[in-house]
């Protein structure tokens, strides 16, 4: 161990995953001194038959919770303002957010207003202190999860509130919830759980304490990403897909932004596609320049990515070509299997070609906009992933 | 990697590790709006020089640092108390404890009465009774063994009514650990081997347990290889401050590990063999470990295989036949007591019958065995551990660990 | 603000009304089994002569309460309310009691699932456990026994098949 300075991990998110998890939220609960938790979620998205599994689950228990269904596809700071006075009037103590992206941030939004008492939700910003524990928040992702509900950020409208205190406290991830409506949306998920994953674990290199998460999720969708996608109705492999997706979140949390997520996120902000969708098409594409710039950082990949005997197999010297060429073969199978179901182009991901403008104006005031946009100039002008070298 | 059926994770420590750790102690304190850190430590850590190191570190940048070393080597009800008062009489706001397993559940007690205003700590015993975040409190270990920096349990013992008291919670998690390597670099050579055997059962029992989830096996591999490696380094070259620091991180990461994955049979005898015989804690670990995992074989032995990778390394892993692999494993943690043994000059017992107090007396007379045998079953260690175990089974175990010779694995009972 | 609905929970009848029988019958085939199985016997004598245990379900039941009364054992009810509790078990919620009670779940696994809270003194909690084990291996067919404790025990076939009875006969009388 050779680090000159010092490195830091915190994770303040307990995991609860696997058969009959929900019902154990009220004593979850009391133990966080709460009794009266006000779900918020978006029904549009989730649907019914997951709201009422999640209120079902307080049965028998004596508690009485609150629901608002209706938040919307953006973090809408008037509805937080009116949730939040609510919330004080009727004496919530306690948050659960029902799904994944944009109702969590407004989940970890709305607890930082009730928490801090903060009335204009307008003014915060990134320069908003958030110093000290906020009230309990707790996270029950969907199959459409995208990875950051347990990252240490909020994301409001353009800006990024980040803070350790900002994560939920408890994530619950039970099977009747992660099987995914369509193909496309357990790849997103995953996919977007794997390109954070990976980058984490390239940046961690000595870092043993966040290379933990980042080893699990990879591990986790390798084994089971490829058979979710095959039947996106699979409780077994759809479970672990989502817990890869908790635990990316984990360990992208407290590192920079990387090139896939970077171009994630944007795509997101922009135009509403779910940065997994992005991250898949771009992933292929920035291997190549990965193993040019940071041949080590690959190589710790193949561990996680192939299996002890693999690994052992292979020779120092060749890890990270092996690495990106296990990717490849991993996102071409990814890609057989689904058929039209993913997108792999910007066109087929809704893209129009004018926003690529407006995507590229972003890109250009980030300080790796020049090779951020070169990624997308290749995906634009590329043919599927399925025809490319396997 | 196999996901249970269900599993719960949690380990909310910030952990900061390097070479200069100790100097980011005063930003996590004023990020947690503390100014004046009451630390709580013992009087062999503080003779060690160690709190010098720390206070030099700390004083330009804080206004006062308050000092108490007067843990005893066990954790005592009366002494709780009375560095509670000797902290709400001073006005600290957070606390620092620097220092081995004692000290950490001195300062988890401490800051229960504190945080919550207490008369009685009592009141707060068992799993639970916490409900809210307690005061700040880092942890600075001293060895690189207990993992208790990033525990969620502390045990306290009332000497007058003759009463050990655990207490569980999230809560008692400290809010920061700090991993430096000018902490562990003046343990001696038999302490380190031990305790350091404690990370690696730690590590090793984690990954067997029947808890055992995807998390706490990614942590227990990691910790495996890393104390694997360095253990015996740094017995032997006890100033190597990378091979320290790696120790360090090793056992934390085994204390996550272990915390969420719990303990087994090696735990569950080595704590019956302290309580009945006083023998060390690590090295206890270090006697058993071997036999916890020939016990075990029978149920887990592809469990017990993929430990050898982290071990062992590639080449060792590629020139192992499969069915070999698990024994490897047990023979390589064999082959570490017997590399202990002549670094330590022999201090470092390989089994029960070697194991001396200051006297040169043996500790474990033959007789004592079915004593300890009978306290194991005393012992909630017992019920994570993969097969279960009955008063004969753990006798059958101990006799073995004190010839030091191996199980045989005919004998063991399958069910 | 009606944007907010708020939902009461509803009531589980169903496997309440399971987990209740079960508990019943539980206790009195520990009552059962401590006069008839020589080690259920003495784990209950290296306990306290007042020593009470609950076994249930979080938040409010059902319950059953086993304690030792004169030297006896004595299957007490259940309603643990007021009574003073050496160990209490608790299930988390009674979805988790279903689970375990039905024996998808063994108490090994359950325990390392925390499903289980524990309260009161660990040796002591351990000692129902055995005691509870040793029960289900009489109650049980082996087939369904097996998934419920670590190991299946090789008794004698005579301890297992006079033990059953026994057990069975006094348990469904109460004595
Ligand atoms: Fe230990």
């Amino acid at each position: 161990m050779n680090s000159d300075s010092c490195f830091t991990f915190t994770c303040p998110v307990k995991t609860n995953s696997g058969n009959i998890a929900l019902e154990n939220l009220p004593v979850e609960l009391s133990g966080l001194n709460a009794g009266k938790p006000l779900v918020v979620t978006n029904i549009a998205k989730v649907g019914r038959k997951a709201v009422r599994t999640l209120t079902g689950a307080f049965g028998d228990s004596g508690m009485s919770l609150g629901v608002f269904d209706s938040l919307g596809d953006k973090v809408d700071p008037a509805l937080i303002e009116q949730l939040r006075t609510t919330f004080i009037e009727e004496e919530y103590d306690s948050i659960i957010a029902l799904g994944g992206g944009t109702i969590v941030d407004s989940a970890k939004i709305l607890n930082l207003t009730v928490s801090l008492k903060i009335t204009d939700v307008r003014n915060l910003s990134a320069q908003t202190p958030v110093n000290r524990n906020l009230l309990p928040l707790v996270v029950v992702p969907t199959a459409d999860a995208t990875g950051l509900e347990t990252a240490q950020f909020a994301r409001l409208n353009g800006a990024v509130l980040s803070s350790e205190y900002l994560a939920p406290v408890l994530v619950v991830i039970d099977p009747r919830l992660t099987r995914g409506k369509d193909v496309k949306t357990i790849y997103a998920t995953g996919l977007a759980a794997l390109g954070r994953a990976l980058e984490s674990h390239i940046i961690a290199k000595e870092n043993p304490f966040r290379q933990a998460y980042s080893f699990a999720a990879i591990r986790f969708i390798r084994d089971n990403l490829p058979a979710a996608v095959r039947n996106p109705d699979d409780k077994k492999t759809t479970l672990a897909v989502i817990n890869a997706a908790v635990m990316s979140g984990c360990a992208f949390s407290g590192t920079e932004a990387r090139p896939l997520h970077k171009l994630g996120q944007v795509f997101q902000e922009m135009l509403k596609i779910h940065p997994g969708i992005i991250m898949g098409m771009c992933l292929p594409h920035i291997l190549d320049d990965y193993l040019h710039h940071d041949g080590n950082g690959l190589a710790s990949l193949l561990h996680p990515l192939t299996g002890d005997e693999e690994f052992a197999q292979t020779p120092e010297v060749q890890r990270a070509g092996a690495a990106v060429s296990v990717l490849h073969r991993f996102m071409a199978d990814l890609h057989s299997a689904p058929g039209k179901d993913v997108p792999q182009t910007l066109r087929e991901a809704g893209v129009p070609p004018y926003a690529i403008e407006d995507i590229f104006e972003v890109l250009d005031v980030d300080p790796n906009g020049v090779y951020l946009r070169s990624v997308v100039e290749r995906i634009r002008d590329k043919t599927p992933m399925a025809e490319k070298k396997g | 990697m196999v996901l249970p059926d269900y599993y719960e994770f949690c380990c909310r420590v910030k952990i900061v590790a390097g070479h200069d750790a100790l100097e980011q102690i005063p930003g996590l304190l004023s990020e947690k709006g503390a100014k004046k850190p009451l630390i709580i430590t013992d009087k062999g850590v503080a003779g060690a020089g160690l709190i010098d190191v720390v206070s030099r570190v700390l004083q330009d940048r804080l206004a006062g640092i308050l000092i108490a070393d007067n843990v005893p080597p066990d954790s005592d009800l009366r002494i709780v108390h009375q560095l509670a008062q000797f902290y709400r009489d001073n006005g600290c706001d957070a606390i620092i404890a620097v220092g081995g397993g004692s000290v950490m559940d001195t300062a988890k007690g401490v800051n229960i009465v504190v945080s919550e205003n207490a008369s009685d700590l009592m009141a707060f015993s068992g799993a639970g009774a916490l409900k809210r975040p307690l005061k700040p409190l880092i942890a600075i270990p001293t060895t690189a063994g207990t993992g208790s920096e990033v525990t969620q349990v502390a045990v306290i013992k009332d000497h007058e009514k003759h009463l050990k008291m655990a207490f569980l919670s999230y809560f008692l998690l400290p809010d920061v650990s700090i991993l430096d390597p000018r902490m562990t670099m003046t343990m001696p050579p038999f302490i380190t081997a031990m305790t350091g055997m404690d990370a690696l059962s730690h590590a090793t029992e984690a990954y067997y347990c029947l808890q055992k989830n995807p998390l706490s096996d990614a942590h227990a591999l990691s910790a495996v290889s890393m104390i694997y490696q360095h253990l015996p380094m740094v017995v032997q070259n006890p100033s190597d401050l990378n091979g320290r620091l790696a120790m360090s991180i090793g056992a934390c990461l085994a204390g996550i590990a272990f915390s969420n994955s719990m303990t087994g049979i090696v735990h569950n005898l080595g704590h019956a063999s302290g309580s009945v015989c006083g023998v060390p804690h690590g090295l206890a670990m270090a006697i058993l470990l071997p036999y916890g995992l020939e016990y075990n074989m029978h149920k887990c032995e592809d469990i017990i295989a993929r430990l050898l990778l982290p071990m062992a390394g590639e080449t060792d892993y590629l020139n192992t036949p499969k069915e070999q692999k698990a024994q490897k494993v047990v023979s390589l943690i064999r082959q570490m007591n017997e590399d202990l043994h002549i670094l330590t000059n022999g201090r470092h017992a390989r089994c029960f019958r070697e194991v001396k107090d200051r006297e040169g007396k043996p500790m474990v007379p033959r007789e004592t065995l079915p004593e300890i045998a009978g306290a194991a079953l005393l012992d909630g260690a017992s019920m994570y551990n993969p097969e279960d175990t009955d008063y004969t089974d753990n006798l059958m175990v101990l006799e073995a660990a004190w010839e030091g010779c191996p199980l045989d694995l005919s004998k063991v009972k399958k069910g | 603000m009606e944007i907010v609905e708020v939902v009461r929970a509803g009531g589980k009848p169903f496997k309440r009304a399971y987990v209740s029988i079960f508990l019943w019958f539980t206790g009195r085939a520990i009552q059962a089994a401590a006069k008839v199985d020589e080690q259920v016997r003495r784990e209950f004598n290296s306990l306290p002569d007042d020593f009470t245990f609950s076994l249930g379900v979080l938040p409010d039941g059902p319950w059953m309460v086993i304690g030792r009364e004169k030297g006896q054992v004595k299957y007490l009810g259940g309603d643990p309310e007021g009574r003073h509790l050496h160990v209490r078990l608790a299930m988390k919620n009674i979805e988790t009691a279903f689970l375990i009670l039905s024996f998808r779940e063994s108490t090994a696994l359950a325990t390392a699932r925390n499903r289980l809270i524990t309260e009161g003194e660990v040796p002591q909690a351990l000692a129902m456990i055995r005691v509870m084990d040793i029960v289900e291996v009489y109650l049980l067919p082996k087939m369904i026994a097996r998934l419920a404790v670590k190991r299946y025990p090789s008794w004698t076939p005579g301890r297992k098949f006079f033990g059953r009875i026994g057990i069975y006969s006094r348990a469904m009388l109460g004595i």
